[in-house]
């Protein structure tokens, strides 16, 4: 098992057809296949790896079936990396004033403590997952 | 495309001999990151400890230890356990002199190939309801590493 959600839209493809479900609202295989270029039986498989992963949904409307995209996972995803990402940038930080300190200086202080969110994947992130950007 | 990788980068105003020592002895990469302490044996296979008193002792394996310029090593994300497929992440450090100071890039990639917590359903579940267009930007930006500073 891979952390479905990274391994699905790691594809440029998959990408493609989930970003055209995501703004179409709702797309079944036929549509999507004629605004890619690649078959339609090709778009069903990388749809089945999407469903797969949690990050669209499909339903059955007449002889079509219909999918649409879910949010949630993927924001989840973004979330806990945003959160892995905002920790570097405190550890870095911190380093930095490690590395600046003269001899005399006050002592850099204490390095952060990591959120085990963020040390054991695939649980909850944490915070609201805006990484500082003044680094 | 999204690499699932994270990158930041950082200026620092020390020589890069200075950083390299602070970034690979164990007695300083306790100052900076692993607040219990660390063993580093700094070579390509050489093994680490990582220790944090709420969390307890992460597991590592040195890959690269190419002084002064790049660090690397594949660490378990969760305690007690070896790196292996599936359980780990590379973090890597690249330092490169810049102007009389340090340019450092830490780099941490291989997300798409950690196995997935059975706990997760619920910190999705809670995050039902988060417009689809933040998270496609969040993961975008942070997946493509945008490098502040």
């Amino acid at each position: 098992v891979t952390d479905a959600v990274l391994a699905a839209v790691s594809d440029p493809t998959r990408w493609r057809v989930l970003s055209l479900v995501a703004a179409a609202g709702e797309a079944s295989a036929t549509t999507l296949a004629a605004r890619l270029p690649v078959s339609r039986p090709a778009v069903i498989k990388h749809l089945r790896v999407l469903d797969r992963a949690g990050l669209v949904t499909s339903r059955r409307a007449g002889r079509e079936v219909r999918y649409a995209a879910r949010p949630d996972r993927l924001a989840a995803t973004a979330r806990w990396m945003a959160a892995i990402a905002s920790e570097w940038e405190e550890r870095l930080a911190a380093l930095k004033r490690l590395a600046e300190a003269q001899d005399g200086d006050e002592p850099p202080g204490e390095p952060i403590t990591p959120n085990p969110r963020t040390l054991s994947h695939g649980r909850k992130p944490r915070g609201d997952g805006h990484a500082r950007q003044n680094v | 495309m999204v690499p699932d990788r994270i990158e930041r980068e950082i200026h620092i105003n020390a020589p890069i001999e200075h950083v390299w020592e602070l970034l690979t002895r164990a007695e300083h990469f306790a100052a900076w990151y692993a607040s219990g302490g660390a063993d580093i044996d700094l070579r390509p296979g050489g093994r680490m400890r990582m220790r944090w008193a709420e969390h307890g002792e992460f597991h590592a394996v040195v890959e690269r230890a190419e002084r002064p310029k790049l660090f690397a090593y594949r660490f378990a994300r969760s305690p007690h356990e070896e790196p292996r497929p599936g359980n780990s992440t590379l973090a890597e450090f690249w330092l490169t002199s810049e102007g009389g100071g340090t340019r450092v890039r830490v780099v941490e990639s291989g997300f798409a190939e950690l196995d997935i917590e059975p706990d997760e359903q619920s910190a999705y579940a809670e995050l039902e309801g988060r417009g689809w267009e933040e998270g496609l930007a969040a993961l975008r930006e942070r997946a493509t590493g945008a490098i502040a500073g």
